[in-house]
């Protein structure tokens, strides 16, 4: 495994840490390559003659195949095997984050003042995250164990570039890089004053706007104070001003019209069905006239083969990842109409690592994702 | 809370929310775990070994805290890298033998043989 690229903030792993970390990681690129691809053949040698000789048709949506595919001996050993490559991604993380703990929160209440830190200790972590721990990360985003705690920051940081088995850049910010990219390639006229991320996390990729912009105002939310906490010691630490908040992004206290861009990575199938149209009528609010928002998440089902469709939704049943389940149908235009955007200004669109600036070599991975813009 | 208070602290290693249960007895999933951590910890400590080795043949005489300090070179990550792969795809040959069996063609039975 290619290390991340050090930062002050960054936990350091020992020896075995180290090792462990590159176990899960290569395994993970084992299941990827070697035995998830075997579904297809388990699907349409076995499950799928089954279904057609009980019913004669074949399946009609991916919720057909998850009945039947989910107790198919082949499919549930890999199943098992990915969920708990999952929990060994935390499992490897915790020990260098415990250990280096009462140090990492020393150097976060150091941290550098070009950006700022902004927390709400009476603001309450939405329902749609305290009934499980998403993506299995235990304690979740929002969770602190002692006093100014940063662990779910430094733990995010490891964890989420060993989830991607490195596809997130060793800058952990291949996100950012998407947007960015997709940004300066659709709109390469526009100079941004002042622009918002949602649901920042540690800031992977507001960090990286930050730098690539230095003359834009960069804000950022969030509702977990620790990830905030880390998010901008780590921000200083690569000599980036972003300001970081506490706040949910269905309410938050920034005037009306003030912002250029509002723009999220990754947050809507973390949300819920009444807080993503929060989240939509509160980016509109945000907007300047002319201004963009970006909502960058998951692909949804239309478009999609059922038995891809059902694979696809692997993270929803085995990762906590609950709401992706209803956003999967959800009707983006819709939520964008409702919160006030104009019908002709509304672009459902797609980014993929194909707009990553610095052509690193896991942008020849191709991931796409959704993007749903709208125009104030 | 003391200095000595905040250095014992420990996170939570348990996400909340409903584990899913995999096979019909619930005593396979608990060993699948067990064999997936095994299999981690054979590799870290092959891991430690080859490092070990590489102090041994650079310095003839090391300090344990060698270990800790070695710096892994690319072309060893590369050559971890791959002998990894090569050991998790061993001890995953089950899962390899049904996928292959399902790809063969009759019923697997040598009924030639037999008669
Ligand atoms: C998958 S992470 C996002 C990753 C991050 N945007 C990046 O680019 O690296 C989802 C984040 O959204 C946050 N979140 C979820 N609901 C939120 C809300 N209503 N308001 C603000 N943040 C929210 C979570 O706390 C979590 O940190």
């Amino acid at each position: 495994m290619i290390p991340l690229s050090d930062h002050d903030m960054l936990a350091q792993r020992n020896h075995d840490e180290e090792s462990r970390q590159s176990f899960v990681n290569d395994f993970r690129i084992h299941l990827a390559s070697n035995v998830f691809p075997g579904n297809f053949p388990t699907y349409y040698n076995r499950v799928l003659p089954n279904f057609i000789k009980e019913k004669g048709r074949e399946p009609e949506t991916r919720h057909e195949v998850r009945k039947v595919m989910t107790h198919d001996p082949y499919y549930s050993f890999w199943s098992a095997m990915q969920r708990n490559s999952q929990e060994m991604i935390w499992d490897s993380v915790i020990d260098s984050v415990e250990r280096q703990l009462p140090e990492l929160i020393e150097k976060s209440r150091k941290a550098g003042d070009k950006g700022s830190l902004t927390l709400d200790p009476d603001l309450e972590t939405p329902k749609y995250h305290v009934a499980a721990d998403i993506h299995l990360q235990p304690g979740a985003y929002h969770s602190d164990q002692i006093e100014d705690d940063v662990a779910a920051g430094a733990m995010y940081d490891w964890g989420t570039y060993i989830y991607s088995m490195g596809g997130l850049g060793t800058g952990n910010n291949a996100l950012g890089q998407i947007t960015n990219g997709f940004f300066k390639n659709e709109y390469p006229d526009k100079k941004p004053l002042r622009i918002l991320d949602m649901g920042c996390t540690i800031g992977g990729s507001i960090t990286y706007w930050a730098q690539q912009h230095p003359d834009t105002e960069c804000y950022a939310i969030d509702v977990g104070a620790p990830v905030l906490r880390y998010g901008h010691a780590r921000a200083e630490a690569l000599g980036a001003a972003v300001h970081f908040s506490q706040q949910n992004a269905e309410h938050t206290d920034f005037e009306d019209e003030s912002f250029d861009i509002v723009m999220s990575h990754i947050l809507l199938h973390e949300t819920s069905r009444t807080a993503i149209q929060n989240v939509f009528d509160e980016s509109y609010r945000l907007l300047k006239p002319g201004g963009i928002m970006m909502h960058m998440d998951l692909p949804q089902a239309h478009g999609q083969q059922p038995l891809e469709g059902f694979l696809f939704e692997w993270e929803i049943y085995n990762n906590n990842e609950h709401f992706f389940a209803q956003l999967r149908d959800m009707d983006m235009a819709e939520l964008c109409r409702k919160a006030g955007f104009k019908d002709e200004n509304i672009h459902p669109k797609s980014a993929g690592s194909f707009w990553m600036d610095d052509q690193t070599p896991y942008a020849d991975d191709g991931f796409e994702f959704p993007i749903t813009i709208g125009i104030k | 809370m003391s200095k000595d208070d905040q250095k014992k602290i420990k996170l939570p290693r348990t996400a909340k929310g409903k584990k899913p249960q995999y096979f019909n007895d619930p005593t396979v999933d608990k060993l699948l775990s067990m064999v997936l951590t095994l299999m981690g910890e054979l590799s870290v400590t092959r891991d430690r070994l080859d490092t070990v080795e590489r102090l041994v043949e650079k310095n003839g005489l090391f300090k344990i805290d060698d270990i800790e300090h070695y710096e892994i070179p690319d072309d060893v990550n590369q050559i971890r890298s791959e002998r990894r792969s090569a050991y998790i795809a061993r001890v995953l040959k089950s899962v390899q033998d049904e996928l292959d069996a399902l790809e063969q063609k009759g019923d697997g039975k040598n009924t030639e043989l037999a008669d």
